[in-house]
């Protein structure tokens, strides 16, 4: 018994090592968020400073409120949108039979393989003459075909939704629809969140296509606005580290409450692939 | 019964419209563009090859890219599967009661928004004040300026990767570990073996499908990277790739070329070098897993 005890320590030790590397430079965000500028240049800061509530005015001056309800617009009719349709598809792939299935089928996962950015330029160019440019609409409408969401969901759906409890709800007089609604819906679950928890956090955090595409200040989402206007005004490191802890935080919570559902969803998805 | 065969097209038609609408078809305008010399706002101009022949015989920042693509990916890639399948078999096997909190952690780089990410190692990496120097210099060792010049810079973005990259690495292992039945390691227990021998003859070979996808998937976003080194280096007032531009990935090529330099024609083509650089590797790296398996 003593021996097994001995041999975990290195185990113990990895596993420790590692969780405090991801966690120090996130806790010197949330630190960092409470001193003057200037002092984050002089050492290592374990203890919070006082100067948070400061740090937090500077934030509310530079109207960050609006910036936080950009990317909240954005991000959850963006996930809305993409996990209804990923899970349509998905269930369609999963357990009807029709023409042509097998072939779309591939060219969905084919289209896998392209990287976002190869479109980049004609999706600007497109959001410009259909007078869509500088609209928070762009970041919404070219995230919904959600190629990986339908790949998850078509592999979830016939895994975990036994074609039986279909066809017993058809015998019960449900509709295609109603089936969706109510029996495919539920089941699923746990995938929806899954698939909900990593398309907000990808739209919450994406960059590069606001930044291509938004340059109204008004319309600045977060990471564009903490990238952009910092540089452009005094260069307040500490004021802006707190807006960002802050705009970590609703994702962080997400995650922990969704921590359980998240593996769940994955196994019955991607995986078994 | 007509009305019944339309469903699943019905199911479908969402997807496949928008995906027509907003992924297809700007894909597709970009192919044509690629052959085109235009900003913006003057009419286009067709051009032919001129824009691929121009990427490949006279762009040495092009190939500078590439080649300081693969550096980061060669590097990270493995850490990064070593590192978070090591942490997903500790956790499952030796950490029934805090799994998810230490899941959760290590989970946190990846949650993080890479805006904060670059202005944190932005200031841990600091030349002057950094928290990394002032540790370096209680152990004797000189100060590097690290986001000033090019081989430390580099460095600096491949730990950023890696730092970022595990976590999400060891949830897909969690959730490749969690389908391996549980007789399997029970009927080893029994024949007496160790758990290295377990993981090396059970684990392993059982989670040969998720290490696929993994691998992969790395692989086309390794090839995707812009984020951090755009972030890093603009934060830390650094020209655009950093010095001597030896963090400057493909991807923030192109958006220099695209989208400061407004050469939408030459953007376009540089991502679809691009694309064909990761159709390559993406191809050459499943037939080499496939044919290891065959072995």
């Amino acid at each position: 018994m003593k021996t097994m005890i001995a041999a975990r320590i290195p185990v113990y030790v990895f596993v420790t090592i590692l969780s405090l590397v991801s966690l120090i430079p996130f806790y010197m965000m949330i630190i960092m968020g409470t001193y003057v500028s200037e002092d984050l240049y002089t050492g290592l800061k374990l203890l919070p400073g006082n100067y948070l509530v400061q740090n937090f005015k500077t934030i509310m001056e530079q109207n960050f409120l609006r910036f936080y309800g950009n990317s909240l617009f954005v991000s959850v009719l963006s996930t809305a949108g993409a996990v209804l349709v990923s899970a349509l598809t998905g269930f369609a792939f999963a357990k009807y039979d029709f023409k042509g299935k097998k072939g779309l089928y591939y060219f969905i996962l084919g289209t896998l393989m392209i990287p976002a950015q190869l479109g980049l330029i004609g999706f600007v160019a497109e959001m410009r003459t259909l007078g869509l440019a500088n609209t928070l609409y762009p970041l919404i409408l070219g995230g919904l075909a959600n190629a990986f969401g339908v790949f998850w969901m078509t592999q979830y759906i016939q895994s975990s939704v036994p074609i039986e409890i279909i066809e017993s709800g058809r015998l019960d007089g449900c509709g295609d629809f109603g089936i969706f609604l109510r029996i495919v819906l539920p089941v699923i679950r746990p995938a929806m969140v899954t698939l909900s928890l990593l398309f907000f956090l990808w739209s919450w955090n994406n960059y590069l296509t606001p930044l291509v595409l938004i340059n109204k200040e008004k319309l600045y989402t977060i990471p564009l606005a903490i990238s952009t206007l910092g540089s452009e005004y005094r260069t307040d490191y500490s004021a802006r580290i707190l807006a960002l802890a802050i705009a970590t935080i609703p994702v962080l919570v997400m995650f922990g409450f969704g921590s359980k559902h998240l593996i769940r969803g994955l196994v019955g998805g991607s995986v078994k692939g | 019964m007509a009305g019944k065969k339309a469903v699943p097209y019905l199911l479908i038609t969402p997807y496949f419209l928008l995906y027509f609408a907003f992924g297809l078809f700007p894909i597709l305008f970009s192919l044509v563009l690629s052959f085109t010399d235009w900003n913006g706002v003057l009419p286009k101009t067709f051009v032919g090859l001129k824009n691929y022949i121009r990427i490949f015989t006279n762009d040495p920042l092009f190939y500078k890219s590439i080649l300081n693509t693969l550096m980061i990916i060669v590097v990270t890639i493995p850490a990064e599967i070593i590192l978070g399948l090591m942490l997903a078999v500790f956790l499952k096997d030796f950490f029934s009661r805090f799994r998810n909190v230490f899941q959760l952690i290590n989970f946190f780089p990846y949650i993080t928004t890479p805006v904060a990410i670059g202005i944190i190692f932005q200031i841990l990496f600091d030349w002057k004040t950094g928290t990394v120097n002032l540790l370096l210099a209680k152990l004797g060792i000189h100060a590097v300026n690290w986001l000033g010049t090019s081989t430390p810079a580099r460095i600096v973005v491949m730990i950023i990767v890696g730092w970022v990259g595990y976590g999400y690495r060891m949830v897909l292992f969690l959730a490749g570990l969690s389908t391996i039945p549980e007789e399997l390691y029970e009927s080893a227990r029994i024949d007496g073996a160790k758990w290295i021998h377990s993981f090396w003859y059970i684990t392993l070979p059982m989670l040969r499908p998720i290490m696929l996808f993994v691998v992969i998937t790395s692989i086309i976003n390794g090839f995707k990277l812009f984020d951090e080194p755009q972030l890093l280096f603009q934060t830390a007032s650094q020209p655009i790739g950093g010095p001597d531009h030896a963090a400057m990935t493909v991807v923030v090529r192109y958006y220099e070329a695209a989208f400061v330099n407004f050469q939408f024609g030459y953007g376009s083509a540089i991502a679809y070098s691009l694309f064909i650089i990761i159709a390559v590797f993406s191809f050459t790296t499943l037939k080499m897993m496939n044919r290891e398996r065959e072995v």
